[in-house]
């Protein structure tokens, strides 16, 4: 008796909150239905709806823009944009959306490691204009089989920003540094009259950010022994550091004649604090920055930042350049989404309007031919495709090393080796064998 | 009586949902993903133990687990002291009490990670020009080493609890009842004998409630550590939950990472129920 009535009542208590979920989703279902009106009063005819799942935090209200410029050309287009903040965490959450069965119809992926993961869900784009206009070697990671998975967001490319007031007080010509010789003179130069300058130190260097030393600075001395290619080096079972020399020596230099300590120095202090109020004369960074810098003297940002190669031997006056991501269309949305998606991402690409936009507002250094006659926002840009466009650049052959090696491998040794922890022998090895163990 | 147990399912069915849908089924998956090689989207492979074997394995791993403990041992020991010194201070007849009061909950309301972020900026740049402007080496370079980035956190960690654990003590502090203390008083007992022979003994069950939450707080502990160093310098202040946060979505490695997770539930879950007995047996009836 007394079970029975255990179950009664939950059996009833169970219908009971059924119900009341139920009721939930019908009242939900009810503004989806009233949704729909709506934009079909407005649009008439079918709409398709694209969903755009973005990482770049830094643009998202000029891209909404151009969204809904795109929109208005293109009634019966509906696309919904939602961004998430970079690095980690769209990774993660672009994986949860994924998984949770919500999939956008466009999203970005990076290097060749996620073109892996994400394989089955990308659409060959290799119909579009854009895939054609896309300049040599930015596809190259992202080809499959001759099928290209995607689309080259903007070029970035690094090397040392220089403060051209301080290097112009202190007499120093910053196209005559080439070589490492060139550069060590010009530090010690800037070294010697620090307080004549106003500077605290000549490099303010982050050795706190994994990725600077890790992706960046290491990259310059990697790429010769992959030939540049970020496939070579996905390949590739090892990891010689043929250039370690060079890449210990440029690392000491500017941790020596850094502010110190380095290893709590972060990269926000190292651009807002210590660059942009030219509290030091060089930071080794790249093109993004330059918001940043805007943002804390508009001024400076415009008139006052040049844009120095890392000299590495045989690479004089060239610099890094390379695509940190792409935008990829989902294979398993519709068919004429897949259309709608290509469409869009071809518009913004290849269109006068589209093109206009990119350079003006999202201030991109652009991965496609066509641009030559548009001028790019901000200078280090500007400086960055105009090495791009004369071809001195190398690649970003970083983007091809096993997961997360760059910063926990080799980032990490090199901060256990600025500590005094570890030799700079050590530090080759045990990136060595990290490299080795993840691609066994 | 059936009406009555209606209700009483009727009442208990939201947290029985909630907590089964949040937190019950998602331990489940987690740990039948933890014997597999999911990468969070395709599980392809059973790998049985080889999860576990690795991570026992792992360097990094045992380091965070070391550090964690080391992290837990002091600050349980300084926050329990902390807050039971404020406590004292605040239920003696001073008028600022409730002030003082507002004042030493104050931190524990504002979230981690703008906490570590304001300490970092404390520990980095005024405390760097504290030890320029006096010539102290001691103040310099903080958090560029382990040994500073572990004070750091600990510095962190009491600041912003010692309040909330102070609310604990105050709650049996004010409980003890005076005729126990005047009678105390009565017979010759000075402050210090007073505190030790009634007051500490009659506080016993605080000590079971607050060091549960602190021990517990301090192995979880992830967003000061992530706002505050950030496991820098070299990942060695970096502890178990960021490592595990780092190892699914940094490495990639989910299902593994779902491994370390289970291992760090055992680990909290058995240290906290040994000592939730200990405490127990200890505590003075009343």
């Amino acid at each position: 008796m007394k079970g029975k009535t255990f179950y009664s009542s939950i059996g009833t208590v169970l219908l009971a909150s059924s119900i009341a979920l139920t009721g939930c989703s019908f009242s939900s279902g009810e503004n989806e239905t009233s949704g729909d009106g709506d934009n079909e009063s407005s649009g008439g005819g079918d709409k398709v709806t694209v969903d755009v799942f973005q990482f770049k935090v830094e643009f998202k209200d000029q891209f909404e823009e151009l969204v809904s410029m795109y929109e208005e050309e293109n009634p019966d287009v509906e696309i919904n944009v939602k961004t998430v903040g970079g690095g980690n965490d769209y990774g993660a959450s672009l994986k949860s959306s994924m998984s949770s069965g919500e999939e956008p119809d466009i999203f970005n992926i990076g290097g060749p490691t996620d073109v892996d993961e994400y394989e089955k869900y990308l659409a060959d784009v290799s119909d579009t204009e854009a895939a054609d206009a896309a300049l040599d070697g930015t596809l190259s990671s992202v080809t499959r089989n001759d099928e290209t998975l995607g689309l080259p967001f903007n070029q970035e490319g690094y090397g040392l920003l220089y403060n051209k007031q301080v290097f112009e007080d202190a007499g120093i010509n910053a196209d005559d540094i080439e070589t490492h010789e060139d550069l060590e003179e010009a530090v010690q130069t800037l070294d010697n009259q620090k307080e004549e300058l106003g500077i605290e130190a000549p490099f303010a260097f982050p050795a706190k950010e994994k990725w600077v030393m890790g992706n960046h600075l290491a990259n310059t001395f990697l790429a010769d022994e992959f030939n540049h290619d970020v496939m070579e080096t996905y390949e590739s079972d090892t990891v010689q550091f043929e250039m370690g020399d060079q890449m210990k020596r440029f690392l000491d230099l500017q941790n020596e004649y850094s502010i110190q300590p380095t290893l709590n120095l972060d990269y926000s202090q190292q651009v807002e604090e210590h660059f942009s109020l030219g509290n030091v004369a060089m930071i080794q960074q790249g093109n993004w920055v330059y918001n940043t810098i805007e943002s804390m003297d508009p001024e400076f940002a415009e008139e006052n930042v040049g844009l120095l190669p890392i000299p590495v031997e045989g690479y004089e006056g060239t610099i890094p350049v390379g695509v940190p991501n792409y935008w990829v269309v989902n294979k398993q949305s519709e068919d004429e989404v897949v259309e709608a998606s290509k469409n869009f991402l071809d518009w913004m690409y290849t269109s006068e309007t589209g093109k206009q936009f990119v350079t003006d507002e999202f201030k991109f250094v652009p991965a496609y031919e066509g641009y030559e006659d548009l001028e790019i926002a901000d200078p280090i840009s500007q400086e960055i495709y105009n090495y791009a466009s004369e071809g001195n650049t190398q690649g970003w052959v970083f983007l091809g090393a096993p997961t997360a090696w760059t910063e926990d491998a080799l980032g990490v040794a090199m901060q256990e080796y600025i500590a005094g922890d570890i030799t700079w022998d050590e530090v080759e090895e045990k990136a060595t064998s990290a490299w080795e163990e993840s691609r066994q | 009586m059936q009406n009555r147990s209606l209700w009483f399912w009727l009442f208990l069915t939201p947290v029985i949902l909630g907590l089964g849908i949040v937190v019950v089924i998602p331990f489940v998956y987690g740990f039948i993903f933890s014997f597999t090689n999911w990468n969070g989207l395709v599980a392809t492979e059973f790998l049985g133990f080889q999860n576990y074997i690795n991570l026992f394995q792992e360097d990094e791993f045992m380091n965070s687990i070391v550090f964690t403990v080391q992290f837990a041992v002091v600050t349980v020991i300084l926050l329990n002291i902390f807050g039971l010194g404020l406590a004292l201070i605040v239920t003696r007849n001073i008028k600022t009490n409730n002030l003082l009061r507002t004042v030493f909950f104050m931190p524990n309301l504002i979230g981690g990670l703008i906490l570590g972020f304001i300490w970092q900026f404390i520990f980095v740049s005024v405390f760097g020009d504290i030890g320029n402007m006096f010539g102290i080496e001691g103040m310099q370079g903080w958090l560029s080493t382990t040994n500073t980035g572990f004070w750091g956190l600990v510095i962190l960690t009491a600041w912003q609890m010692a309040g909330y654990i102070m609310i604990i003590y105050i709650a049996y502090l004010e409980n003890i009842p005076k005729d126990l203390i005047e009678a105390a008083k009565i017979d010759g007992a000075n402050g210090l004998q007073r505190f030790k022979n009634v007051t500490f003994p009659l506080v016993a069950p605080a000590f079971t409630v607050s060091m549960f939450l602190t021990l517990s707080m301090a192995f979880k502990i992830y967003d000061q550590n992530l706002s505050l160093t950030n496991g820098g310098p070299f990942n060695s202040t970096q502890m178990v939950a960021m490592e595990i946060v780092r190892t699914a979505f940094s490495d990639n490695q989910m299902a593994y990472a779902q491994s370390k997770a289970v291992i760090f539930f055992l680990i909290v879950a058995v240290i906290a129920l040994t000592q939730v007995y200990y405490n127990k047996k200890r505590e003075v009836e009343m």
